[in-house]
């Protein structure tokens, strides 16, 4: 399994929270950029000589933003550059407030077949308080649009003054359709130098255990409607993972392209730069955009996987570990393992973090890492 | 064989406050003599130790020898003894003043006369020093050199007016400090052909040379060959190498008497000699040792862990590379069951121990953890035995003991009188006995008391500065000790006993403290994935309990665009956190926590 990710840099707004590779300020160079992008996905063919790919995915930023011409002409680079899985799953991260029915005709021709959509909140007044440039009725038209569509849609929960009920709203909202399959829950988190981090320095926000609640109670109210969690953010009706996430979790490799992206390929894990003047300039010149690059090989590799794949539901698979790396997982965590055992449900199968202590793993994957 | 006035010779100290200028003076007295070439000056050539030029304060004592052409025409040898400014280091002191005949005094033109510098003053009187002020800092807007004068004519009963009006710092009549020496402090009295009786007042290890010891040569002549011996050790030892300091050391055929140098004698170890002891010749021993010799006796203890199990070796390694130059340290093995194996340690004082601690993270780049310091206490037990307690754990449990006793201090507070409410409700809750009170000046009072030093090293400091702005200075010395009721709190995490936050109180603060010690350590203790009770006790009863939650949400949600590299870097950094903490059973434990329940705000209790 493999995929392809596809950065867009550029946003209408930034919201108060982004940390992301996402420039408002910035689409006048979009056309540069896209010129850079598809430059860089035919230069990247060699590399990938031999190799299929099951999942595209746009994100940004707001791909749905940017003129669709441009979305269209990447996927028709990598078309031409690559081997596409005829069932391949290709989404398009979608702001509601950007979206238009001019653009999806061309998403549609262009082949995405999957759509997330941020959401993050039902509540206009929370909406407009973290910037974002959409209110319910533009999320709801957008459901409109995209019926019949595989939908995701992203929630927040831990944004400023929201409780238990405000989430419930949303999550009423994000699966007031059917073509919703799958969420994303994510907790905010203050990052630094983003104006939500104010917040947080000024204690405006949600406790660590008030936000735990609001997740466990979510976690609940998602099972009701259908939504199971198979990953610690990510919840989805049966059979609908995210193939693009899951890869992630399951140590597959993927391509980026353009500003920010990363890439994990024979091993190596590499990242462009967040700079969309450096990345065109190096692109331009016929260097690489990467600034970071390891290899990770041997017990780094195992390490990884241990903790890529106990974030999810299904924990590590004890077969699939040993096809991997040839050796034991109960015999190379053993410490590990003996230490958590409390907290880890063990089968003849797999290992997982018991469902409970999900949402306190870092605790328990530090000693997976050690 | 009568003494001799060796008219060339002068040797001095200076005494100072802390920050009152005295390195900056002995550098321009330095560079004046033409001793060091300026390039070669780094600013306060005596502090040595970095620790000290960071601190602005003088622990080590490095003396130097200049050469002074005076204005009568003759050329004089300075030995210039430099001083520890710190209560802690009092016994330092007052064997380097003897190596002395006078002492300048520097008086800060703004800020006047300091308690400390008082101290120091009377030690230098008591042994017959000639002291000779100086008013330094008068470039200061703030300068008042006529208070100054009158100040230390009313405090210290010298003459001020006469005394020199310098700036150190910009090299004003700097000349006039140097004539003075010549005509003020007097020359040392002494006889070349007395047997060999020479004072230690220093001494550190050197890599080649062996053990240096800094000495007065007080009578006879000590040079390469001449076969030595002090009085406390057994141990005879040739002498390789004498000189003089110039700071570096320059090696010299012989040492006089009346001069200040230092002797090389191949001495293994510092443990052979002893600071204010007496050298002699072994084949003309002196019958009589020089007076003043006290054995520096530590006061205060703390326990000292690697803050990595396995850096045992190097910690040991480490305070014996300390103790080499530092013959007051003490340490011995000890293991706690939270803190693995590590040191009890001995200082001199809070300000020692504090050194030693930074010296060891800093110069040997060790991890450490430090517990509370604690005093020594004699216990009686019931069956008639007597032994001191250093360290909480060693404890004997409360029924073997029939009473205990503790140290305590004289203490001498100066302050203006504004704050002498304030310092009377502190010394109130400290457990002091007032003994007197005297007004110096309109503008300072002294205050004796009689505390217990158990409270000193518990955070007697910080609530005397906080409680008069700063303006209050203290010095103490261990007079003795008295009968107390006193009892051993313990603390539990999660129903175990950590050794190692157990402290030795007073029965009647043991309450108020242990609550505030759970308290505390609640802050400090991160969440972990279960429950923690902290709870306080005494003898097995407990009187205190907080409770430190279970953690409800440590993850790393969202993984935005695949960057696993990201994620990764934040639970090394987690588990870097995680690996310098210490478990006690399956509670994670913050080396701060060790620490902390001495940073208990005094207005808690």
């Amino acid at each position: 399994m493999a995929g392809i990710y596809v950065h867009i840099p550029f946003c209408k707004q930034k919201c108060t929270y982004c940390d992301f590779a996402s420039y408002p300020n910035e689409i006048g160079k979009q056309e540069a950029y896209f010129a850079c992008l598809y430059k860089e996905i035919k230069s990247k063919s060699e590399l990938l000589k031999g190799k299929t790919f099951q999942t595209i995915y746009f994100g940004g930023g707001t791909p749905s933003f940017v003129e669709p011409k441009y979305i269209y002409g990447a996927l028709k680079q990598i078309y031409s550059c690559y081997k596409i899985d005829k069932n391949a799953e290709i989404t398009l991260e979608v702001n509601p407030g950007t979206l238009t029915k001019e653009k999806l005709k061309v998403y549609k021709n262009a082949g995405i077949n999957r759509f997330s959509i941020g959401l993050q909140s039902a509540c206009n007044q929370t909406l407009a308080s973290i910037n974002r440039c959409h209110t319910d009725f533009e999320f709801k038209k957008a459901l409109e649009y995209l019926d019949g569509y595989n939908l995701s849609v992203d929630v927040m929960i831990g944004l400023p003054e929201e409780t238990l009920s405000h989430v419930k709203n949303t999550i009423d909202l994000a699966t007031s359709s059917n073509s919703v399959k799958h969420i994303s829950l994510y907790a905010l988190k203050a990052e630094e130098g983003t104006p939500m981090f104010s917040k947080y320095l000024n204690g405006e926000l949600l406790s660590d255990d008030e936000v735990a609640d609001i997740y466990e109670e979510s976690v609940k109210y998602l099972k009701q409607k259908g939504f199971n969690r198979y990953e610690v953010s990510n919840f989805s009706k049966e059979g609908y993972f995210s193939k693009h996430n899951l890869n992630y979790w399951q140590r597959g490799e993927y391509i980026g392209f353009g500003v920010g992206a990363s890439s994990f390929i024979d091993n190596r894990r590499f990242t462009n730069t967040e700079s969309i003047d450096e990345y065109v300039s190096a692109v331009l010149r016929n260097r690489s955009p990467e600034v970071f690059s390891e290899q990770v090989d041997g017990e780094d590799a195992k390490k990884e996987y241990a903790m890529l794949a106990l974030r999810t539901e299904f924990g590590v698979s004890l077969l699939s570990y040993e096809l991997s790396f040839g050796s034991n997982f109960l015999v190379d965590f053993a410490n590990a393992i003996k230490k958590n055992r409390k907290y880890l449900d063990i089968t003849e199968k797999n290992i997982k973090i018991k469902s409970e202590y999900l949402y306190v793993q870092n605790s328990i994957l530090v000693d997976f890492i050690g | 064989m009568a003494k001799i006035k060796k008219d060339n010779l002068r040797n001095f100290c200076i005494i100072a406050h802390i920050d009152h200028g005295k390195s900056t003076l002995a550098d321009r007295l330095i560079e004046m003599t033409g001793q060091v070439a300026e390039r070669d000056m780094a600013d306060q050539l005596l502090d040595s130790m970095d620790l000290e030029r960071e601190r602005g304060i003088t622990i080590k004592l490095t003396p130097v020898r200049m050469l002074y052409t005076a204005k009568d025409g003759k050329e004089y040898i300075f030995n210039l003894i430099d001083t520890p400014g710190h209560v802690d280091f009092t016994y330092e002191v007052s064997r380097s003043l003897r190596a002395c005949e006078g002492a300048i005094l520097i008086v800060d033109a703004s800020q006047g006369i300091q308690a400390q510098t008082l101290a120091n003053v009377y030690l230098a009187l008591d042994n017959n020093l000639e002291i000779m002020p100086v008013i330094n800092k008068i470039d200061l807007p703030s300068a008042d050199p006529d208070g100054a004068g009158k100040e230390i004519e009313d405090v210290i009963g010298l003459d001020g007016t006469n005394a020199p009006r310098i700036s150190a710092k910009t090299g004003v009549n700097i000349e006039e400090v140097l004539e003075k020496i010549v005509t003020e402090i007097p020359a040392p009295e002494c006889d070349d052909n007395a047997p060999l009786k020479a004072l230690i007042f220093d001494s550190y290890y050197d890599n080649f040379k062996g053990v240096i010891l800094f000495v007065r040569i007080v009578d006879g002549i000590v040079k390469a060959g001449t076969k030595i011996k002090t009085f406390m050790s057994d141990k005879t030892f040739d002498v390789v190498e004498v000189g003089t300091f110039n700071p570096e050391l320059r090696p010299k055929q012989a040492l006089y008497s009346g001069e200040v140098g230092y002797i090389a004698a191949s001495i293994k170890s510092i443990a052979d000699i002893e600071v204010g002891d007496t050298v002699f010749d072994v084949n003309e021993p002196t019958s009589e040792p020089l007076p003043g010799y006290k054995k520096a006796l530590p006061v205060v203890f703390s326990g000292v862990y690697p803050l990595d199990g396995s850096k045992f070796n190097d910690l040991k390694e480490a305070l014996l590379k300390l103790k080499l130059n530092d013959a007051a340290l003490t340490f011995e093995p000890d293991n706690s069951t939270a803190l693995g194996f590590g040191f009890r340690c001995g200082f001199l004082g809070l300000l020692h121990m504090e050194i030693v601690q930074e010296r060891l993270e800093r110069e040997f780049g060790l991890d450490i953890i430090t517990t509370a310091p604690s005093v020594s206490y004699i216990v009686h037990k019931t069956d008639g035995t007597v032994f001191t307690v250093e360290n909480p754990t060693k404890l004997p449990p409360a029924v073997e003991i029939e009473y205990m006793e503790e140290p305590v201090i004289k203490a001498n507070i100066y302050t203006p009188p504004e704050f002498v409410g304030a310092i009377m409700e502190l010394c109130q809750e400290k457990r002091c006995v007032f003994e007197d009170m005297v007004y110096i000046d309109s503008k300072r009072v002294k205050l004796n008391y009689e505390l217990p030093l158990n409270e000193i090293v518990f955070d007697f400091f910080d609530g005397l500065k906080s409680r008069t702005k700063g303006y209050a200075s203290f010095d103490y010395e261990v007079s003795g000790y008295k009968k107390s009721d006193l009892v051993k709190l313990d603390m539990l995490l999660n129903g175990e006993l950590c050794d190692a936050l157990s402290i030795i109180v007073h029965r009647e603060k043991a309450y108020a403290r242990g609550r505030a010690i759970a308290e505390k350590l609640k802050e400090v203790i991160p969440r972990q994935m279960f429950e923690i009770p902290v709870q306080a006790a005494v003898g097995g009863k407990v009187i205190a309990r907080e409770t430190v939650k279970a953690l409800r949400k440590d993850v790393l949600a969202k993984c935005y665009g695949g960057d696993i590299t990201r994620k990764k870097k934040l639970l090394e950094k987690q588990k870097e956190g995680k690996k310098k903490m210490r478990k006690l059973g399956s509670v994670e434990i913050p080396s701060e926590a060790f620490m902390s329940i001495l940073k208990i705000d005094s207005s808690d209790k």
